[in-house]
């Protein structure tokens, strides 16, 4: 359904460009040739190991816009991703129509908004850092189907940017596995940036009727599953708040950046949250701080998340320690309820050096390291060098 | 010292000439009679504002990026840097939200299409202003 609609969208470009010789058509481009590792031969982090790699996060991307005039215009981004053996996927395919000089709507497959950096998470040479703050930036699924209205306008000296987002997700979202199936339906959001001068602050909430399936479970035993199973054969009600089945998702994200002189400050506090479910509920946050000294600029991170489940009832007291089974043995529903609530809660905390350097007025170098903690297991440190460019 | 002093002096002067030869002019067409102050020009080249003050539609043109006029315009106008400006507008390409100013090779090219359509705006050096064009502003 997706290729589809992406496909129509490339053809009616095209079709554009033979046909209406009126037409304007602009190819640009960005790419990222980036190199890591880490210090850890048994952890991977970013996607890197202990052996240098330029696959994880290394990328090209065409972007086809033409405009069919009086406001109407196609675009279609195709990427290639190192971290997906470079083969080219439609990233982003959508119509826009500018209803007015202030408003736009976009349709087609569009980036949901989570983030400040959601937009163009992979324009490295947009924003200063290696990558945007991963603890905060960690939901893996980024565009969506849908609509996107954005209105422009000015308060006072403020400029003032409201978009409101509709739209649905079929795909993956890694929760147990890297891929579990997911479904977001009635995707609903509204984010509003406010702009003066130096100062940015920002301010999104979006929720979703949200599915996600744990059948890709990479655990050989299988325990996240066979425990709900356990639990739901006993007592249905706790099985149907422990799966992810049109349980409704929130995102809440506050954010400020400030550009003075050459000083750079920006923020980020976000939340997620599913309830009714096993998913965690998630705050994260980081703060970096920023210096800009002629084509240089160096960098300072810090992120901070934690993934916490107390669940939005718990059923630790309804369900008996033990229980017998006839022909089956022992079985423990409050432990097992325990656990696979336990099992989701997670802290990381992570720090970032690093520097940019814009060596040609359309590439930047970049050199970053970045140690992250998960739980008690020892800091990771991860080594990157690479290379952004526009064209 | 006196030596001294005079070769400071010619320094000074050096150093003014230099910036006398990079003073920049915002031009416009001759029947543009909008009044625009730097914020609006500043505005109107980042995309942010569509029209003149006057109403009528207002389509910014840029030069060359290696030009000495655009980074003059760049510094004093926009307070950007090159690569700044650069990444400025990569986040709204590549995004769907705006796109950058058509760039023409020289001042003679921007005053040639401006002297032709009056909802175009655009910068050239002072020295290369000519009737064809108003200057509604100079940094």
């Amino acid at each position: 359904m997706k290729n589809t609609l992406a496909a129509a969208i490339v053809l009616a470009l095209s079709a554009t460009s033979s046909l209406a010789q009126a037409a304007d058509t602009r190819i640009n481009g960005f790419a990222s040739v980036v190199a890591g590792l880490t210090n850890d031969e048994d952890t991977s982090m970013f996607g890197y190991n202990d052996n240098i790699s330029f696959k994880p996060e290394s990328l090209f991307a065409l972007q086809i816009a033409s405009d069919l005039g009086d406001g109407l215009s196609a675009t279609a981004q195709i990427m290639s991703r190192g971290s997906n053996d470079y083969a080219a996927e439609f990233e982003w395919a959508y119509l826009s129509y500018e209803i007015s000089d202030s408003t736009q709507i976009n349709a087609g497959k569009l980036r949901i908004p989570f983030y400040r950096y959601s937009d163009f998470l992979d324009v490295g040479y947009a924003y200063t850092w290696a990558r945007p703050p991963q603890a905060v930036y960690s939901l893996v699924f980024s565009t969506f189907d849908g609509l996107s209205i954005v209105n422009n306008h000015t308060l006072g000296n403020w400029d003032s940017s409201i978009q409101v987002i509709y739209g649905s997700y079929d795909g993956s979202v890694d929760l147990v596995s890297d891929e579990d199936p997911a479904t977001l339906n009635n995707i609903m959001g509204i984010n509003w940036t406010l702009t003066y001068d130096w100062f940015t602050a920002r301010a999104i909430y979006a929720q979703a009727e949200t599915s996600i399936s744990f059948e890709n479970n990479e655990d050989p035993d299988r325990l996240l599953n066979n425990g709900i199973a356990l639990v739901g054969n006993i007592y249905p009600q706790v099985a149907s708040d422990l799966n992810v089945d049109d349980d409704i998702g929130s995102f809440i994200g506050l954010g400020f950046a400030v550009d003075y002189n050459n000083l750079l400050i920006e923020a980020e506090f976000t939340t997620v949250d599913v309830e009714n479910s096993i998913v965690a509920k998630q705050e994260q946050y980081y703060v970096s701080v920023g210096y800009r000294i002629y084509d240089f600029t160096i960098y300072a991170i810090t992120e901070h998340g934690e993934d916490t489940n107390e669940g939005d009832y718990d059923y630790s007291s309804v369900l008996p320690v033990s229980l017998d089974i006839t022909g089956y043995g022992t079985v423990y529903p409050q432990g097992t309820y325990q656990a696979l609530i336990a099992s989701q809660e997670e802290t990381i905390d992570t720090a970032t050096i690093g520097a940019r350097y814009n060596f040609h007025p359309s590439a930047a170098l970049k050199l970053d390291i970045t140690s992250t903690k998960i739980n008690d297991a020892d800091a990771i440190n991860v080594l990157s060098v690479g290379v952004d460019l526009v064209f | 010292m006196k030596f001294l002093k005079t070769k400071l002096c010619v320094t000074i002067l050096g150093l003014t000439s230099v910036f006398a030869q990079a003073e920049i002019a915002v031009v416009v067409h001759p029947s543009n009679a909008s009044a625009i102050d730097s914020s609006s020009i500043s505005r109107i080249f980042l995309g942010k504002k569509k029209s003149f003050d006057g109403g009528g539609q207002a389509v910014p043109i840029t030069q060359d990026p290696s030009s000495a006029a655009t980074d003059e315009f760049n510094s004093k106008v926009l307070n950007k840097s090159g690569s700044q400006i650069k990444s400025y507008w990569s986040k709204l390409v590549f995004t769907g939200k705006g796109t950058p100013p058509k760039v023409v090779a020289n001042d003679a090219e921007v005053i040639s299409l401006i002297s032709a359509d009056p909802t175009l705006i655009g910068y050239v050096d002072v020295s290369a202003v000519t009737g064809a064009v108003k200057v509604i502003a100079k940094f």
